[in-house]
């Protein structure tokens, strides 16, 4: 209607462009999905797949499929939505393009919890197991509480700056006590624990699916509505401030709901840190950086990543398995130098 | 009438306090231009009057009202901040930056309507962007790049701009281009403008009130006749100014300075 014919060409053509490129993550993920649902120690055949999720499958393959390898590609989706968001948010209110859930200390907190919990309760039995999101989410979200408060002044409020050194501080602190406690754990914890700061999507459960997805649909949305706050806050506090946003309480709300996102997704996947710094980069490459179309495209990004990441975790060493973590910094890292000497002229 | 009035006020950071006691008037529809030696609190004056900065007692009113009592977005729909030294996104391009100043009007997800793209057309043909307007930022030259952020100032759609030294880094000509360009909205348009300016010459030249502070302290405030003489430069910035009348405009310039000896 109007609003179209008020759009110069290039406009409307960079606004389709990056409608294709959001079209084409999606279309991505779903072939990853359809490759991942194929990946597994028990092969399927691409049309026993597509016969058994339309319900013409045989009990065994049901069951390799629904309570195996759905809730485990599902989780992976929703923990790279989730972390790569976070990493999004974090980047737009501290205006610094290094910064991700990492520094705000949640997956050193969530691991801390997680530790504790270990070292003190070591067996292992299946209660407790269902108790480790929980604990690692409150981890996730004391540590966040507590570098907030030492990062807060009264009358200046908190600044982006000393949010990121603080954070840096805490999660090195928590880290070496983590060193102090792994020298108190048996072998077999140890192992466990160490597979859970790498980073693999363990809870392979619906149940966990179900702990994860609220605060994904709940906050995704309320993120993606943030999208002007957080292009104005891209612009530095004084810019920000006189075109009418409340800095403090917008940065504050940001900052609460990366936290849950990323606390959220950490608790069920672990130490998943990679996610978060290179999922936005990507997508930033992809479609600029208008939190409109940067924050959904960061999401599709992420969910994809961690999929593809946990699939080839999955297959590359048959029968065992390499955290999805590990595979994402093996294939992100490379990526992420190969970025930064572009970025440079 | 004044439209912006700062009464009494204290302001600083942390402990120090850079501002104490501070009382003025800014006038509607005129240019007003705060000068005075680095260090001095113009700046910090500035910030107090944008709300960028709260004040440690003592309140700055905008149309009578606190400003810190309303609404942030109110305020930013009546009044544009140009800050000192703003820098953009990567890959941004003119148009999109520009269409940010319309932010305080905006609800939701903020699709733009009819009368923002007006505005923002206004303002990119005002700043003579018109044709940079789906450049990215970052390939153009500082002068352009300025007159960018006073577009995405303009889109705003306000009364009063406040500027903190918007003709630095620029060269002679871009800085006439950019005070000239504030003149016309102020003169065709009835904006208030409030700015902080190095250039004394520029500051007469363009001012229909100038500010003149040292030290936290108002020094003295008038015309740019009454503001620009040989004693009130001596008192504010510590110089011996050779006074003139500028050729083209009639106001009061500093033809060249020196320094005071001194002796001991």
């Amino acid at each position: 209607m109007k609003k179209k014919t008020l759009m110069t060409k290039d406009q409307q053509r960079s606004k389709s462009r990056n409608l294709i490129v959001i079209g084409i993550l999606g279309l991505l993920i779903i072939i990853a999905f359809m490759i991942s649902m194929n990946t597994g120690y028990i092969k399927l055949s691409p049309l026993e797949v597509i016969r058994t999720l339309f319900g013409y499958g045989t009990e065994k393959q049901r069951l390799i499929l629904f309570e195996f390898r759905l809730p485990r590609i599902v989780i992976a989706v929703l923990v790279g939505m989730g972390l790569a968001v976070s990493g999004c948010v974090l980047q737009g209110i501290s205006r610094n393009a290094l910064a991700d859930p990492g520094i705000l200390g949640i997956n050193a907190g969530a691991g801390l919890a997680v530790m504790l919990f270990i070292s003190f309760f070591p067996s292992t039995t299946a209660a407790p197991v269902f108790l480790l999101p929980i604990l690692a989410f409150v981890g996730a979200g004391v540590t966040a509480v507590i570098i907030y408060a030492l990062a807060y002044k009264r009358n200046e409020g908190i600044s982006p700056m000393r949010l990121i050194l603080t954070g840096v501080a805490v999660a090195a602190g928590i880290s070496s006590i983590m060193i102090v406690l792994t020298l108190r754990l048996s072998p077999e914890n140890y192992q466990f624990v160490a597979t859970w700061l790498a980073g693999s999507i363990w809870g392979s459960n619906w149940k966990f699916v179900l702990s994860l997805l609220p605060w994904i649909v709940i906050l995704l949305p309320f993120v993606f509505s943030k999208a002007r706050v957080l292009n104005v806050l891209n612009l530095g506090d004084l810019t920000a401030t006189g075109l009418g946003a409340s800095i403090e309480k917008e940065r504050r709300l940001l900052l609460a709901a990366a936290v849950g996102l990323a606390g959220a997704s950490v608790s069920v996947s672990g130490g998943i840190g990679f996610v978060g710094l290179i999922g936005p980069h990507l997508a930033r490459q992809l479609v600029g950086s208008r939190h409109q179309f940067l924050l959904p495209a960061t999401a599709l990004a992420g969910g994809f990543l961690v999929l593809v990441a946990d699939t080839i975790g999955r297959w590359i060493l048959q029968p065992s398995e390499i955290p999805a973590g590990i595979v994402v910094a093996v294939i992100g890292a490379p990526y992420f130098l190969y970025l930064l000497s572009r970025l440079k002229d | 009438m004044s439209i912006l009035k700062v009464d009494q006020v204290a302001i600083g950071y942390s402990n120090a306090l850079i501002i104490d006691d501070l009382s003025v008037s800014i006038p509607e529809k005129k240019i007003t231009t705060i000068i005075g030696p680095n260090g001095c609190g113009k700046s910090t004056l500035l910030k107090a009057i944008s709300r960028v900065l709260k004040t440690k007692s003592g309140a700055v009113y905008l149309d009578g009202r606190a400003i810190h009592q309303l609404q942030t977005k109110e305020v930013a729909k009546k009044m544009a901040i140009l800050p000192q030294s703003a820098e953009a996104p990567a890959g941004l391009t003119v148009f999109e930056l520009v269409s940010y100043g319309r932010f305080p009007h905006q609800s939701g997800f903020g699709s733009l309507k009819k009368e923002d793209y007006e505005y923002i057309y206004w303002a990119l043909d005002v700043t003579g962007l018109m044709e940079f307007k789906d450049r990215s930022i970052e390939a153009l030259s500082g002068g352009q790049r300025q007159r960018v952020w006073i577009a995405m100032a303009l889109a705003q759609g306000t009364e009063i701009l406040i500027l903190d030294e918007p003709t630095t880094y620029l060269d002679l000509a871009h800085q006439l281009d950019i005070l000239l360009l504030l003149q016309r909205l102020n003169e065709e348009e009835g904006r208030t403008i409030v700015m902080v300016l190095h250039d004394l010459n520029h500051a007469s030249r363009f001012s229909d009130y100038m500010i003149a502070m040292k030290d936290g302290a108002l020094m003295m405030e008038g015309t740019p006749e009454e503001v620009m003489t040989c004693l009130n430069l001596q008192s504010v910035f510590n110089i011996d100014a050779s006074i003139a009348t500028c050729p083209f405009s009639k106001n009061p310039i500093c033809l060249s300075y020196q320094l005071f000896q001194k002796n001991k």
